[in-house]
């Protein structure tokens, strides 16, 4: 049985699947000629195989997690697929120069398709690492070749107690991203999420843009809804910002003086996880401690208080 | 010219690192797939630089990183780092790297970190 409940495990799955299957078409995007077709997200039921349908020879490719969370990604292309996309490595480099013209890739092949799913998973183990927020390594990507994909791989890769799946279609191939998810991931990736209650809802509006169909259980939007307003959300106030370089980062001096890019009476922004959604003026209260006077909340100021917000809350104090 | 040794546990990123340091006028002298054949080769070939993968197997890049740095203080390292990665790259610096790439790269910025490193 699943420790979490199914509504949150639902979203908590679709979530890690969106965000990893998009980091995984971007860096195709990027490998590719062509622009990669997305396909569909979907929550594999549980007595489902996730390879199911996946029929012929296949290239796998496996990475998984090694630090942070458990659990793992297979990405089955077809052995075509796999030439094409080493080729489009290998063009991007001045080609591979090998003048093998069998079906099955070579070795030199596999590595750069390898090397390629290294470079989509460390992106996507990174989105991850956002929403768990902290950091999610990975291992290094093995890589095989199946004489029947879908009865192999089930053979080769350990079942979890969830499958999330999204197929692509990359150098003109199927492809197909499964994410093998243990529980523990889930209840991770729920009380991340439960903690980032507006981010919730700012991913399932990004689902949508992304096209893919949160498919609700009866009754189930409704009970997100109400447990959402329950949920504490952290706020805090920013300054300013400035940029540096990665490498100039590690060799600021103690005593080095940033500028900001606010002047210093320019207000103060307030962020409620992450979504910018007031502003307003520092100010001491009378117990010695920094508030937060606010002057705009969410696009409103004080003058259009009239017009539908709370009138005792515009310029409160926090 | 630079006396290289690269070190990556993929044989494509081998080749790639390989050709572009060759055409790029250096001299790549050994090539490891792990850590531990890193370190040796390191001792070994005694190059003026090494170009160092982060995800390998057994022992990956910044334990790599440290173990060398122990052996020699002076050894210049680049790193080549995937995007997503920044935080390991933020510790290799902090463990002694002199720059890094981000995969994929292009053939001049790999070029210019490696001058950079040995000048």
């Amino acid at each position: 049985m699943s420790p979490a409940d199914p509504a949150s495990t639902t979203d908590a799955l679709m979530r890690l699947g969106a965000s990893t299957a998009e980091a995984v078409a971007k860096a195709l995007d990027a490998i590719c000629p062509e622009p990669v077709e997305r396909g569909d997200v979907t929550v594999v039921p549980g007595e489902e195989s996730p390879f199911e349908g996946f029929d012929g020879p296949a290239v796998t490719v496996s990475v998984a997690y090694v630090d942070g969370v458990t659990g793992g990604n297979v990405l089955l292309m077809t052995p075509r697929g796999a030439r094409l996309i080493a080729a489009a490595m290998g063009d991007r480099v001045g080609g591979l120069d090998e003048a093998d013209d069998g079906e099955e890739p070579t070795e030199l092949e596999l590595s750069a398709v390898a090397e390629a799913a290294n470079q989509m998973f460390a992106a996507a183990a990174s989105a991850t690492g956002v929403v768990l927020g902290q950091n999610v390594e990975i291992a290094p990507p093995d890589t095989r070749l199946l004489a029947a994909a879908a009865t192999d791989a089930r053979e080769a890769f350990d079942a979890t107690p969830h499958a999330v799946s999204a197929t692509f279609r990359a150098c003109g191939e199927p492809c197909r991203l499964v994410q093998l998810v243990p529980n523990a991931f889930v209840v991770r990736m729920t009380r991340a999420l439960g903690e980032q209650g507006t981010e919730q809802l700012s991913g399932d509006a990004s689902l949508a843009a992304l096209g893919i169909a949160h498919r609700s259980e009866p009754g189930e939007e409704r009970r997100l809804d109400d447990a959402l307003r329950d949920i504490r959300v952290r706020v805090w106030a920013e300054l300013g910002r400035t940029h540096v370089s990665l490498g100039e980062a590690p060799e600021l001096p103690a005593g080095a003086v940033l500028e900001l890019d606010r002047k210093a009476d320019d207000p103060v922004d307030l962020y409620v996880n992450g979504l910018r959604f007031a502003s307003g003026r520092v100010v001491l209260t009378e117990e010695g401690e920094w508030a937060l006077r606010l002057e705009e909340v969410a696009g409103r100021t004080a003058r259009s208080a009239g017009a539908g917000l709370d009138s005792d809350k515009e310029g409160a104090v926090i | 010219m630079a006396r290289v040794l690269v070190v990556d546990d993929a044989a494509f990123m081998r080749k790639v690192l390989t050709d572009a340091l060759t055409a790029g006028g250096h001299e790549v002298v050994g090539e490891a797939g792990d850590g531990d054949a890193a370190l040796a080769a390191y001792q070994d070939l005694q190059p003026d630089l090494v170009t160092l993968d982060i995800t390998m197997p057994q022992k990956d890049g910044l334990a790599t990183l440290r173990e060398l740095v122990e052996i020699d203080p002076a050894a210049r390292v680049v790193i080549c780092s995937a995007l997503g990665q920044e935080t390991k790259v933020l510790d290799a610096i902090k463990a002694g790297a002199k720059d890094f790439v981000v995969k994929p790269f292009e053939r001049d910025r790999l070029l210019g970190a490696v001058e950079k490193a040995v000048a």
